[in-house]
């Protein structure tokens, strides 16, 4: 029985090997890449499955490049980034530009007087406020409101959005194949020539975004005051969407400098996968692309997470269910080991074969769900490889402790088996196939992983890597992490059930 | 943890955001503009920009046939990966489970696939499976079920056995079952912790009712009554080849998949065809203003919920459609561009009429705000539903809303797997397959007069209501300036309870004699009513997650309803003490609270305290049925159901002498059994000393009295809080 298991899964093997290196030269051929004297980074994949394209703008600046004071920035300008242009959403852009030079210098001076730690006076606190709140008036008159997603929307656009991460901010959209120059006037415009009109709405549009995402669910809470333990140098501690106090602080000056800084073309990558031909559309690209500015690399991050040396908790006591967080320091992704890592992710936490899932939710019911996963905020700087499980009703976030713990001691103290290594790699290299099929989520890890290291065919090179990680990797690696020192736990523990809530009244 | 700017209400279908270019020639081969061309210089502006036709593009067809016992499939070969992935959609579905059983098709979705087949357990498929990183799942949706694989090319022969011997001869293997109703549980009790899920469930019930095939609600006590027989009925009762859609997508040859589709398939019997009609039960939608009290947000999650819905086959679905994408059609419809441009009052906002496929859906805006500002955004959303019918449509958002959708029904067959969807699922509802080759002139031909018609036809700004769900100290106004504001009950209702609104049936007379037999057995109707109170003192041993544990018990309760029990383990002592105003629990650390939800629950467990329950057989809260004989070791014991005061539970009894030998109560860890071994005589009263328990079909505990005092003096000190050091 285990003979013939041994050899089917030896074909296996055979076979996905060179499934993935197929793979790899037969998309080689349809990749092109330029990077174009300002510094910015092209690539075209040509997918000619049906007549359309996706884009994926990556700039290489999220909110681990946040201070204290300015946290939620580079979300908020990511907001920004749908406002339009100096031709996009004014009615008259010489006239808006000098109401809103106007906004900026009356918030200033009210911000100025209404943070005074002393001798702050409310009447003038209010004076300075009406005049901020008129100037503001006065910009908005020359508003074309959503001008900018109107023509994209007109134009048969689908899935425009956008994100903020802790390493990166990612802009995408979908459009028929006979906008691609529409597309690349419009996407290098809003990076050329943008206008921060409507900021001080938007910090409330984001504001309520926060509390929906972060203040109004139980996991959002956690997940805040648990990154703000774990992390306690580095800005990967601070919130994506930002502190209220900074939300209700920074100004469209604030935006505009972080703007300058960051959205510097040698700092993105633009990536169009689908129905486009690399020999026109790349001289259409650079022709728009090339615009923009060519200016100085902004100066890495300086500051880098110590050493942990104590284990941290942090607890919430509230009336929602229980959950359950723990994690530990690890290295960057571009870390040579950085592989085994991603084993001892695919092992923990993929499928009902998975050790979480066969001892916490399979045997012992513990929990509905339990996983490890890397990459905890970010995966550029050192970070955390953390796991999280949900328990079954009736059982506290604690009694997942110690079971997590003991699958965590079989990752240092015994080999994993050769049967679950292959399958492993089997995953690994079908799960790269299953991510080739659609042009947005293709220009998305295209453009991700030319940013982060430099090239794409990384995203294909992880999965050789994977395939090289032995038995002895995993236990090294996980006895070196899994040490009390470097661990930081978070959960909420249930003081009674949400509908029990003092004021609901219907409890029974 | 990516924090993703507009994540906006999906108001519309993937497949339905049907949208579209003007030629969908068939047969010409896809021929590339030279596009660079057109481009000599920058365009100054967005208007200059030519836009060149779009390419000819031959919509991929798929290949469609029938087995003679009534199966229908579909094939599209897609040959860019080396993979393939099929779906075999089965009629029927949640709605078409009985009430009382609330919860099934989710349980049967999972247990289909954890419960393995009759040739092997759902594990071996797991290890089967993961070893070639293939999938082959179970689910279950409103209206249907499915089996799903997705496999590498390579491993299809070995992959697809596995997926027909699923779709026709699950195991529901018990321990799966279980396992899925622990998670089930699970489910709802976390249900209220998401605003926005809370607020989803709760519009529709003001839309359909509470009992609506589309808003019945799984809960401990449904949960608890599914059974293996129920899972095996419902798929005796569906999964025939004639109720079966089977479409396969991906890197293989048609032809040779249909030898191999019907080789497989075609001796396979069919069975009674399923019905193809929805059901349509509902209440007229409820008007009103209706509050959900929620106090741990800072937001305010705000619906406005009618009947206004159109199937999609419906002459009105085209201008529907366009009001809708006025209404809330990303960033350029008015919802968004008033309440989060103009205004800045939410981050997400949208909503509109209700498009199904087979039945009438509900009408429904949702809008998230801070909570100081929930009533001038109730209000702005009424304004906006007013200017529905006050506001004329312009020209200008007319043509927006229209090329909008027109221009992104490429969208909608942009992928092989996609077109493949659309067929199963015209299939599914009896649309014909030509249905998309409509859309176009569908959309083109809506006038400013059609949107504004419909909006009047199935907006109704003054019926709708309005549902708030928030912590109402932080509100602007209160809510009662803006109508009769009607609280709901978010309660969930305790394992053991009966269902909201069911009123517990009347006891029987087989009932009432054999529950008076148990007095009588118990030691008389008067010895019990002279009960005050009761120490009970003895060992247990329990099954912890960390391995089992022995404890000794010490416990007076004082009738009717206080306790003190004090527990030694070894981990040290503890006391708990439960009273009407009261329940905590104290140890050397000190004393604290004993949550809600575990106080609940052993409310609940003392309202089925033996004497309890003897002590209100006269009670008209409690009832006895007898519903039942079943054969416990020589014994012919007669099965009764007891309801105390709302907490549901079963005794056997042995109807020659009134002895109870087993009890069965649902709990959130599952079905638990207690088996009264042993009984004996204390002072005239009888009391069980001996008892053994499994919960979920794991032993779970036992335990011995070895002493029972009756009526002991009671301190009543023992039961106030120790005062904080």
């Amino acid at each position: 029985m285990t003979g013939v298991r041994r050899i089917s899964s030896l074909l296996l093997l055979t076979f996905a090997v060179s499934l993935s290196a197929q793979n790899l030269a037969s998309i080689e051929k349809r990749v092109s890449v330029k990077k174009l004297d300002n510094g910015l980074t092209l690539i075209v994949m040509e997918r000619p499955q049906a007549p359309v394209f996706s884009f994926a703008t990556v700039v290489n600046a999220g909110n681990a490049q946040e201070v204290p004071g300015i946290t939620g920035l580079a979300h908020m300008f990511e907001h920004m980034a749908f406002k339009g242009t100096n031709k996009i959403g004014t009615k008259d852009y010489e006239k808006e530009r000098a109401a809103l030079a106007k906004v900026e210098t009356t918030y200033a001076a009210y911000d100025k007087e209404r943070r005074m730690m002393v001798g702050s006076d409310s009447a003038k606190v209010a004076q300075l406020e009406k005049d901020w709140k008129s100037a503001i008036d006065e910009a908005n008159k020359y508003v074309v409101p959503n001008e900018f997603s109107k023509i994209v929307d007109r134009a048969g656009a689908v899935g425009v959005n956008a994100g903020t991460a802790p390493d990166e901010t990612v802009y995408f959209y979908s459009f028929p194949s006979n906008r691609v120059e529409l597309w690349a006037y419009l996407e290098s415009e809003r990076f050329i020539h943008p206008v921060f009109r409507e900021f001080y709405k938007e910090r409330d549009v984001v504001t309520e975004e926060r509390r929906m995402r972060t203040e109004s669910s139980p996991i959002g809470r956690l997940v805040e005051q648990f990154l703000e333990t774990a992390f306690q140098a580095h800005s990967y501690r601070q919130p994506t969407v930002g502190w209220p106090s900074d939300l209700k602080t920074f100004s469209a000056t604030d935006a505009a400098a972080f703007f300058k800084k960051y959205y510097v073309p040698n700092n993105m990558v633009v990536a169009v996968v689908g129905d486009v031909k690399a020999s026109d559309t790349m001289p259409l690209l650079e022709k728009y692309f090339s615009r923009i500015p060519k200016a100085p690399a902004p100066e890495p991050n300086r500051t880098v997470e110590p050493q942990q040396i104590a284990e941290r908790r942090v607890v919430i006591r509230e009336a929602s269910q229980p959950f359950y967080l723990e994690g530990y320091h690890r290295p960057a992704a571009t870390d040579k080991d950085n592989a085994v890592y991603s084993v001892m992710e695919i092992l923990m936490s993929d499928g009902r074969t998975s050790r979480l899932y066969r001892s916490l939710v399979r045997d012992k019911k513990l929990a509905v769900n339990a996983q490890g996963f890397n990459g905890f905020p970010g995966q550029k700087y050192p970070n955390l490889f953390a796991f999280f499980a949900v328990p079954t009703a009736g059982h506290a976030a604690t009694d997942l402790i110690e079971p997590i713990h003991s699958e965590i001691d079989r990752l240092k103290n015994e080999d994993v088996t050769a049967d679950e290594l292959q399958s492993i790699k089997t995953k690994a290299k079908a799960q790269l196939i299953r991510q080739l099929d659609s042009n947005n989520g293709l220009a998305l890890q295209l453009a991700e992983y030319q940013t982060l290291f430099g090239d794409w065919r990384e995203l294909f090179r992880e999965v050789d890597d994977i395939d090289k990680v032995s038995a002895g990797d995993i236990r090294r690696v996980a006895n070196a992490l899994f040490i009390p020192a470097n661990r930081t736990i978070g959960y909420i523990e249930s003081t009674k059930t949400a509908a029990a809530a003092p004021t609901s009244g219907g409890s029974k | 943890m990516k924090t993703v700017r507009n994540q906006r209400e999906d108001r519309l279908q993937p497949v339905d955001r049907l949208k579209a270019v003007r030629t969908l020639a068939v047969g010409a081969i896809v021929a590339l503009m030279p596009l660079a061309a057109a481009v000599a210089q920058v365009a100054s502006t967005y208007k200059e920009i030519k836009t060149p036709k779009l390419h000819d593009f031959k919509v991929p067809q798929t290949k469609r046939f029938q087995l003679s016992n009534g199966m229908v499939v579909f094939l599209m070969e897609d040959h860019e990966l080396p993979l393939i992935r099929g779906t075999a959609r089965v009629r029927g579905g949640g709605r078409d489970v009985a009430g009382d059983k609330a919860g099934l098709a989710g349980i049967l979705g999972s247990s289909w696939r954890t419960g393995g087949t009759e040739s092997k357990t759902g594990d071996q498929l797991d290890d089967f499976l993961e070893a070639r990183a293939a999938r082959v799942e179970t689910g279950a949706s409103e209206d249907s079920t499915n089996v799903r694989m997705d496999v590498l090319k390579g491993d299809f022969e070995a992959v697809f056995p596995v997926f027909v011997d699923l779709l026709e001869h699950p195991a529901f293997r018990q321990e799966k079952i279980d396992l899925a109703k622990t998670q089930a549980n699970t489910g709802i009790s976390r249900r209220n912790d998401d605003p926005m899920g809370l607020g989803n469930r709760e519009a529709a019930k003001l839309a359909y009712g509470v009992n609506s095939p589309y808003t019945r609600q799984a809960e401990y006590s449904s949960i608890a009554s599914i059974t293996r027989d129920d899972l095996v009925s419902f798929h005796h009762r569906f999964v025939y080849p004639n109720n079966i859609i089977l479409g396969f997508a991906g890197d293989f040859d048609s032809s040779a998949m249909e030898s191999k589709i019907r080789q497989t398939f075609e001796s396979w019997p069919s069975g009674p065809a399923a019905s193809k009609v929805a059901p349509t039960e509902r209440n007229s939608a409820k008007t009103g203003v209706y509050f959900i009290p929620k106090d741990d947000v800072t937001q305010s999650n705000i619906y406005l919920v009618g009947n206004g819905s159109v199937m999609r086959n419906d002459p009105d679905y085209f201008a529907v459609g366009v009001m809708n994408e006025i209404l809330s059609g990303g960033f350029s419809g008015r919802l968004m561009n008033k309440i989060r441009s103009e205004m800045g009052l939410a981050y997400g906002v949208g909503g509109g009429v209700g498009q199904e496929w087979d039945h009438l859906g509900m009408f429904r805006i949702w809008m998230g705000t801070k909570s100081e500002s929930t009533a001038q955004a109730v209000q702005a959303l009424r304004d906006q539903m007013s200017a529905l019918e006050s506001k004329p449509f312009t020209s200008e958002e007319l043509a927006l809303a229209k090329e909008s959708i027109l221009n992104s029904f490429i969208f909608t067959m942009d992928s092989k797997a996609k077109i493949l969807n659309q067929q199963m699922n015209l299939e599914f509802y009896g649309y014909p397959a030509d249905y998309y080759s409509k859309f176009v002139s569908g959309i083109e031909h809506v006038s400013a007069e059609d949107v504004a018609r419909v909006a009047k036809k199935y907006v109704s700004p003054n019926q709708l209501s309005v549902l708030v769900i928030g912590k109402e100290k932080d509100f602007d106004k209160p809510l009662a300036t803006l109508g009769t504001v009607s609280k709901i009950d978010i309660a969930i209702p305790e394992p053991g309870s009966a269902p909201a609104g069911s009123k517990p049936a009347a006891s029987n007379a087989e009932g009432t004699a054999l529950i008076n037999k148990v007095a009588q057995y118990v030691g008389g109707a008067a010895a019990i009513q002279n009960l005050k109170a009761m120490r009970r003192v003895g060992s247990m041993s329990m099954r912890t997650p960390q391995g089992p544990m022995d404890v000794e018990v010490d416990e007076i309760v004082s009738f009717p309803d206080s306790s003190h029990r004090v527990m030694k383990t070894p981990m040290g002592e503890m006391t708990m003490v439960m009273t009407p105003t009261a329940a905590f629990m104290s140890s050397p650390m000190g004393s604290q609270d004993i949550p809600a939800s575990q106080r609940a629950a052993m409310q609940s467990e003392s309202k089925q305290d033996l004497f309890t329950v003897l002590r209100n057989t006269n009670n008209p809260d409690y009832t006895f049925s007898v519903v039942g004989t079943e054969k416990i070791g020589e014994i012919n014991a007669q099965v009764l159901q007891v309801n105390a005061a709302g907490s549901n539970f079963k005794w056997y009894v042995d109807p020659s002498n009134g002895r109870i030998l087993r009890k069965v109560s649902t709990g959130r860890q599952g079905e638990s059994i207690t088996e009264y071994t042993e009984w004996k005589m204390f002072n005239g009263i009888n009391v069980p000393v001996g008892f053994s328990v499994t919960t979920a079909g794991q032993p779970s505990g036992g335990g011995k009295l070895t002493t029972v005092e009756i009526n002991p003096t009671v301190d009543p000190k023992m039961f106030e809080k120790p005062v904080a050091k």
